[in-house]
């Protein structure tokens, strides 16, 4: 099928749940509640590391209202994880490992009174060195915030000879960058809504990944998957925040104890600064290039703070990949915990930070040898059927070469899809040179380091940045999905994944509508239950779209191949099931001839005995065979910046902004436009003003609100901004689609980095540049 | 025993003294198109128009809305009947996750009545109180840039 073919997959319609978002109808976790439910509050912990001696709860359970005071006493005792790592712990083990950390629970009759009794819980600690900076972290004799000792083994991705890299090169350049902690700021806050019957539990709340909920409730409670049911609402813009949050799980454990139903809904400030952020990070690199422009090697170690529960260390190889054209490399990341709230993956980990250092040190190369910023990464970023650096990572591969391990994967495998560690589809190419074209940028462009415009304290000048993201991770079981087709002729697709607003409920319809021939507005989602959706890792690392939009199509095609077998059978004579087709909700022989019957009338009809009666098709993505668990796709972004710089007052203000995005066939255009543009804003925070400002002395959030952490807003972005795609087509995505997310959020920063580089006259500001920096880096402050 | 007038009903509420407006429409008339967010008014999920005016009820004792007349997102239209603003969201795309929404829909409903053909330069500035972290801005700008056109048609 060719894209001009397509019916729906294409279109720019609204979302499924439009109407309801714009009549305040939608309920999200804080809306929702069962009859006899109680309500919850956290006690959190005044100190950054401290360990419970013993802990008093008589006055806090003497409270009128008051049914239940969960402690560490508590707590089964067993680890639970989240997604690649993104957390590690025991729901509450007795030792605190940061300002605000979750320590016991209360349930009373109203939240008032539970946020009463939790202040009456009494505590002696024994209070533990804190640290606050991964590298003091990292030092011999280093307070230890784990059992599992601050920092493991690092993740290194290594290619080819660095120091054959550094002798090919004419020039080399180096960098040492810190990159200040982006909070994802939810607007909508979170409650978790529990009710256990006989020894099973039903859990409510808003999240990306409703089955990684249902796994932590197993694995943190010992209980069997199926006891768990996991209904996920929608979430306000999650951005990785709403993920599995430890809140969840005391609010499971909470509800038992007092065995009734149970709300903990999470306020403003609780949401900024006791679940998750963006890391801290600190890279070093080194890169080389030749006199024509040809990157010989790059050498990057970073490190990033986890923070108390974090445990990852993986970031970054999406912008490895990206400028893995390179002919030597060599990245190392560290995580290492400290005693700052929980650090994990935000919008673009690892390619809004390591990214942002990698482009600054290819700028650097780009004006070693004088050239523009533009063909510079023309040059040296990767482009279909190129190799996946990542590939060379210790973890991906663990004990085998490559060769072995594709040697092992079976021909017909092997024939099928795509070479392994091999980029599928796409590339910035397209994007570039287009983007280029319509920005105007060979005009724009005055050269490295001179502004286009300047005028009294007025400074102008153009930028360019890139970024890549996966599409979804592999490694760690395949992603399922049902479709199910109803007597009436209407389908409905199970699978579990998020409703954050990036519009899964919509482009997964648009593509099981497609697939199965059914119009869409017979179609219809069910994302959020555990128990009858398959499962899946959820909407995370740019997953929905490439990996559960593929399991979508899959069970679609399933389900379509049995209604087209009956009525092979009952209504064409037996004929061969490959010569009909489905198409608008009627089937008919491909020749044309023959009788036309809509799906209602097929599985409406009591037909031969062999049959039976069908009252429902259900389609299972298992049905078809998976791609194997490797990677090969990417999803690419790139931005064109004008900005202009007052130099007496340090403000960046940004004028114009075009974004290029290469993400194969693109289901539903306005939605992914939204996409773009709100990651752009998401960057261009990150690179102008948003950052967490942390005590020295605590370790504490000092800015978890809004006025003081500055959020950009509809006066400090265009209003009207360009989005440009590329017109790559996936072989494994449906329909030629990959994902789209996160690349986006990693352009800006480079873009705007390299634009406020050229209107300072050739003077690097860290991010986010804000005014004091900007001011700073003039010598003016 | 407060009296509040919300979307031209009159409603006999009982709420404690210190209960936000935002509180009392959320929780106790179910109104939960005013969504609770930052509670400190800065973030405008919360806006309803009082006497046209918008503001965020996050801020405002329940009792001091007495003898005013309150808006909410509910007053506008139905998922059947939309209103203009509301249409031009749906078919714009002016949001991704919805939270916002109903604050930047009140705004922008506030804008239009005031000044029926804005610039885009003057939506953003209207809205400019109200936060997307989603960063829909531009197609917040342009629903309303949209609805503006539709309503001055059918003037």
């Amino acid at each position: 099928m060719t894209r001009s073919e397509h019916v729906i997959v294409g279109r720019d319609i609204p979302v499924k749940d439009a109407a309801e978002k714009v009549t305040g109808r939608l309920k999200y976790a804080v809306d929702f509640g069962v009859s006899g439910m109680l309500h919850g509050a956290i006690v959190r912990s005044p100190h950054p590391h401290a360990r419970i001696k013993s802990i008093d709860t008589s006055k806090a359970e003497a409270l009128p209202g008051v049914y239940a005071v969960l402690t560490h006493l508590d707590s089964p005792g067993l680890m639970w994880e989240n997604a690649w790592f993104n957390y590690r712990g025991e729901v509450l083990d007795g030792t605190a490992r940061f300002v605000g950390d979750d320590i016991a629970a209360v349930a009373a009759i109203d939240e008032f009174t539970a946020r009463r009794a939790a202040e009456l819980v009494e505590i002696e600690w024994e209070i533990l060195k804190p640290v606050f900076d991964a590298e003091l972290a990292r030092e011999p004799g280093a307070p230890q915030i784990r059992v599992e000792g601050n920092e493991r083994e690092a993740y290194e991705v290594q290619w080819g000879d660095v120091a054959a890299g550094e002798a090919e090169a004419d020039v080399v350049v180096d960098c040492d960058i810190r990159f200040e902690s982006q909070q994802a700021a939810p607007m909508g806050r979170n409650a978790c809504i529990v009710e256990w019957s006989g020894d099973r539990v039903t859990v409510w709340t808003s999240t990306q990944t409703p089955t990684e909920v249902r796994d932590a409730v197993h694995e943190a409670l010992g209980i069997p998957m199926s006891k768990i049911r996991v209904q996920a609402l929608p979430s306000g813009c999650s951005f990785g925040n709403w993920w599995v949050a430890n809140f969840m799980l005391i609010t499971v454990l909470l509800s038992r104890k007092c065995g009734r139903p149970v709300k903990i809904e999470l306020d403003n400030a609780e949401s900024m600064v006791t679940v998750k952020r963006r890391h801290l990070e600190h890279t070093r690199g080194r890169m080389g290039v030749t006199k024509d422009g040809d990157l010989t090697f790059a050498q990057f170690d970073h490190i990033i703070d986890n923070g108390g529960y974090g445990f990852k260390d993986d970031v970054g190889f999406f912008c490895v990949d990206l400028w893995g054209k390179a002919h030597h490399g060599d990245f190392a990341v560290h995580g290492v915990n400290t005693n700052l709230v929980t650090a994990g993956c935000m919008r673009a980990v690892g390619d809004i930070t390591l990214g942002s250092a990698v482009e600054r040190l290819a700028d650097k190369c780009a004006i070693a040898v004088d050239m523009d910023p533009v063909q510079f990464r023309l040059r040296n970023q990767i482009q279909q059927g190129d190799e996946l650096r990542m590939q060379h990572s210790r973890r991906s591969m663990p004990n085998e070469s490559l060769e072995a391990y594709l040697a092992s994967v079976p021909l017909s495998v092997r024939e099928k899809w795509p070479v392994p560690f091999r980029l599928s589809s796409g590339s910035t190419q397209q994007i570039l040179s287009e983007g280029a074209e319509r920005f105007g940028w060979s005009e724009r462009w005055n050269g490295w380091g001179a502004p286009s415009f300047s005028e009294g304290p007025i400074r102008r000048a153009v930028g360019v940045g890139t970024g890549a993201h996966v599409c979804g991770v592999e490694f760690e079981g395949n992603t399922g999905a049902m479709v199910r087709v109803n007597p009436d002729g209407s389908a409905k697709v199970f699978a579990t994944a998020g409703r954050q607003g990036q519009g899964s409920e919509t482009t997964l319809t648009q593509v099981a509508a497609e697939e199965l021939g059914i119009p869409y507005d017979q179609v219809e989602y069910e994302l959020g239950d555990t128990d009858s959706g398959p499962w899946s890792h959820g909407s995370l690392a740019s997953n929905t779209m490439f990996r559960i939009g593929f399991a979508v199509r899959a069970a679609a095609a399933d389900a379509k191949s049995q209604i087209l077998t009956i009525a092979a059978t009952e209504f064409f004579n037996g004929a061969d099931p490959s010569t009909l087709r489905l198409r608008a909700g009627v089937i008919e022989s491909t020749s044309g001839s023959g009788p036309r019957i809509s799906v209602s009338e097929l599985l409406g009809e009591i037909r031969s005995d062999t049959l039976g009666q069908t009252s429902s098709i259900t389609g299972r993505s298992s049905a078809v065979p998976m791609p194997p668990a490797t990677t090969f796709a990417r999803h690419f972004a790139c931005a064109f910046v004008e900005i202009e710089v007052d130099v007496e007052t340090g403000v960046i203000r940004i004028l114009d902004y075009l974004a290029g995005q290469d993400s194969g066939t693109i289901v539903n255009p306005k939605v992914m436009k939204n996409q773009v543009i709100g990651g752009a804003i998401c960057g261009a925070g990150f690179a102008l003003s948003e950052h967490l400002v942390f005590n020295q002395m605590t370790g504490a959030i000092r800015n978890g609100n809004w006025m003081d952490y500055k959020l950009l807003r509809t006066l400090d972005f265009p209003n009207k901004v360009e989005v440009i795609f590329g017109d790559s087509y996936d072989p494994v995505g449906p329909f030629g689609a990959r994902s789209g997310g996160e690349a986006p959020a990693a352009a800006p920063g480079p873009a705007l980095s390299q634009a406020v580089y050229n209107a300072l006259g050739g003077i690097w500001v860290d991010m986010p540049m804000t005014p004091e920096r900007v001011l700073a880096a003039l010598g003016r402050f | 025993m407060i009296r509040l007038n919300v979307n031209g009903a009159v409603h006999e509420v009982q709420a404690e003294t210190h209960e936000s407006l935002a509180d009392v429409l959320h929780d106790r008339l179910h109104l939960i198109g005013t969504r609770v967010s930052c509670e400190e008014g800065e973030c405008g999920c919360c806006t309803v128009l009082l006497d046209g005016e918008p503001a965020t009820a996050c801020l405002i004792i329940a009792a001091q809305a007495e003898g005013r007349e309150v808006r909410t997102v509910e007053g506008l239209g139905t998922p059947d009947n939309l209103h203009p603003v509301q249409q031009a969201f749906v078919d714009e795309h002016g949001f991704q996750c919805g939270f916002c929404t109903s604050g930047f829909i009140m705004s922008s409903v506030s804008l239009l009545e005031r000044n029926p053909n804005p610039s885009r330069e003057e939506v953003a500035e209207a809205v400019s109180g109200n936060i997307c972290r989603c960063g829909a801005y531009p197609y917040i700008v342009e629903s309303v840039m949209t609805a503006a056109a539709r309503m001055d048609e059918n003037r």
